[in-house]
């Protein structure tokens, strides 16, 4: 290896792509991820309907149109069966069960117990609210302070706390996006170099294919860096642990550049090229679009490496995550990153030989 | 016209080299010395490319060994890269690039600080110096790729084809430089299919087909061996020309000449000597640009 030639091939790189008008409306993908970050809803939902089922026709409990209030819509239910099939069903984001006795325990100064079901991805401030509104209702109807007992039921598990606007759910599909299409840039002028014959004029000077492709690599992870970090500026995004940020994108980046080494050493064909390369883009920006889907099972998506790069970057962005939090994450692209940079630089080493 | 010293700049023993079940070079043996132009002919498929490539390092020779400037192109390819030029037949500029930073581009590559205008001016480039690639002629193209291959000023210079697609008068340039780098003492390996031109630039020629050097000498000697002089007289009759060739060692020709003479009809008359197609023909059966 000569740090000359890595020199020189790293600029020439920078300059050929630069004048690929492809490559460089791909710079600007940062502006166009941002406007469809600012596209998506930046708030949560704010109006609840809610289901309410009193089996015991409460003369006490106050009708719906009393007790409706802003954000709360409750729609009421006379048969248990019907209440719980629909609150099981994810219709409401709560159920409101009242007990059967709930008249005669309320005037003999008892504790009723009411129970509470909820969808498990109600925010926990909205199970806070719900919960308060209870109260405030029971208050009501004893005409001051009554205890009551509340039991909570969640249905499927807990998603407390992660109940994330559109908008920032968003960014980490746009980010893992942004980085998996490096492996165009790369392929692009890997092929390009066969394409044009010019690999071979290159290797009968000092420079050495290792440097032909740590140039290809510097140059990736350059380009990556301007799209990702254009749109963490323009999405107003950078927060968070930004060290630990900045290392999952450089994870990132060179996954894209390994995939891009090995896709770029499948043809000589440019156009073709580019068929190689849309296919496993878009398995590999699948992960970060299933947060459009969210019933669809996670675990399919957890064979896909960029699965954990979305994560980590959810988890860093929309959840403080440090280190701590997303280290299982970073492992596991570090080993996918090892593999694919392998495969890259046998199957190039491959070609140019 | 040969000015060497006897120091042997690139040899090969029994060198080969095979694509699957094609025997492209077959046990090649040859030496060519310091200051030496080898002229390397052969139809295509013939072998040409692929000896260069072993030459050059890019393809590892199967059987037998070879050296350039001492180095083996099996071991040793990197040190022969740093004292060698190579222009190829088929362009690879980088399109997007101008001629001034492809050049630069190989310039850096070999780590050096060289001034490209006056390699620039010699192939009269100058006035698309700052032109894209992709923007220019083929043979303005061709003269890039000429002055690419000079760049490091090497001690070897593989041309390949080195004035295909080029008017005469750049041409004539390039072969020119050529004949001053061999002045300089610089050994040319030129790989054409331009038999006047490697007549005009070669001190020796290799004939190579079907992966084997059928034969190996200097121009002169190849013709006077296995060449025919003729007397090709051209007869004016009454629906216009008539050629008739006569050659000259047949002892019927005088006579024939004599009767022609007579006939006082001749437009013109004169010796012709035998081409190195010729010559390639009588060997192998075969033309030169099949």
């Amino acid at each position: 290896m000569k740090a000359s030639c890595i020199k020189a091939i790293t600029r020439k790189d920078a300059v050929a792509a630069m004048r690929n008008k492809l490559i460089v409306l791909g710079l600007f993908a940062g502006v166009i991820f941002a406007v469809m970050y600012y596209v998506l809803p930046s708030t949560v939902e704010e109006t609840f309907t809610v289901a309410l089922y009193d089996g015991s026709s409460s003369q006490l409990f106050p009708p719906v149109s009393e007790l409706e209030m802003e954000g709360i819509h409750i729609i009421f239910f006379t048969s248990g069966e019907e209440f719980e099939k629909a609150v099981e069903e994810g219709d409401y984001v709560a159920g409101i069960a009242l007990p059967e006795n709930f008249d005669s325990q309320l005037l003999s100064g008892k504790q009723p117990t009411i129970t509470l079901y909820f969808k498990s991805d109600v925010p926990e401030s909205v199970r806070t609210s719900i919960e308060y509104f209870i109260q405030l209702t029971i208050e009501y109807v004893a005409l001051g302070e009554q205890p009551i007992d509340i039991e909570t039921e969640m249905l499927g598990e807990d998603m407390a706390g992660k109940h994330i606007p559109l908008r920032e759910q968003s960014l980490p599909f746009f980010l893992v996006f942004a980085l998996m299409m490096e492996m165009w840039t790369i392929s692009t002028l890997i092929v390009e170099e066969s394409a044009f014959g010019t690999m071979r004029a290159v290797l009968v000077t000092p420079a050495s294919p290792s440097d032909v492709i740590i140039s290809k690599g510097i140059v990736g992870i350059g380009y990556s860096l301007i799209v990702v970090v254009s749109i963490l500026i323009l999405t107003q995004s950078v927060r968070g642990n930004l060290p630990v940020l900045f290392l999952g994108i450089f994870l990132g980046a060179i996954m894209a550049v390994s995939m891009g080494l090995f896709l770029g050493s499948l043809t000589k064909d440019i156009l073709g090229s580019y068929i190689y390369v849309a296919v496993p883009m878009l398995i590999l920006i699948l992960p970060g679009m299933f947060i459009f889907v969210p019933d669809i099972s996670l675990s399919i998506v957890k064979v896909i490496p960029t699965y954990y790069l979305a994560n980590a970057f959810g988890q860093i962005l929309n959840s403080g995550a440090g280190l701590v939090g997303v280290w299982k994450d970073f492992l596991i692209i570090a080993g996918f990153d090892t593999v694919f940079f392998v495969l890259g630089v046998y199957a190039l080493r491959r070609r140019f030989s | 016209m040969m000015t060497t010293d006897g120091e042997k700049i690139i040899e090969t023993e029994n060198l080969t080299y095979s694509y699957g079940d094609t025997l492209a070079v077959d046990h090649i043996s040859f030496s060519v010395e310091k200051g030496e132009i080898l002229g390397f002919l052969g139809p295509n498929g013939a072998g040409k490319t692929t000896t260069v490539k072993m030459l050059t390092g890019q393809l590892v020779p199967q059987e037998g060994w070879g050296k350039v400037l001492g180095f083996d192109v099996a071991q040793e390819p990197k040190k022969i890269h740093e004292k060698i030029g190579v222009c190829f037949e088929e362009k690879n500029l980088y399109p997007r690039l101008t001629v001034k930073e492809n050049l630069e581009f190989f310039v850096n590559l070999f780590g050096l600080e060289v001034d490209i205008d006056p390699l620039l001016k010699r192939v009269d480039l100058s006035k698309w110096v700052n032109d894209r690639v992709e923007t220019l002629s083929k043979g303005l193209q061709q003269r890039v790729m000429f002055v690419r291959s000079m760049i490091n000023d090497p001690d070897v210079l593989f041309l390949d084809e080195p004035t295909v697609g080029l008017d005469p008068i750049s041409a004539d340039a390039i072969r020119n430089i050529i004949l001053t780098e061999k002045k300089k003492g610089k050994t040319v390996f030129l790989t054409t299919h331009n038999m006047m031109e490697a007549d005009k630039l070669s001190d020796r020629v290799a004939f190579i087909n079907e992966g084997k050097i059928v034969a190996l000498d200097t121009p002169e000697n190849l013709k006077l061996k296995l060449g025919k002089r003729t007397l090709k007289v051209k007869m004016r009759t009454e629906k216009g020309f008539e050629e008739e060739t006569l050659p000259l060692r047949d002892p019927e020709t005088p006579k024939r000449a004599k009767e022609l003479l007579e006939k006082r009809n001749i437009a013109t008359i004169h010796t012709q000597e035998a081409t190195l197609e010729e010559v390639f023909m009588k060997l192998t059966g075969r033309k030169l640009e099949q």
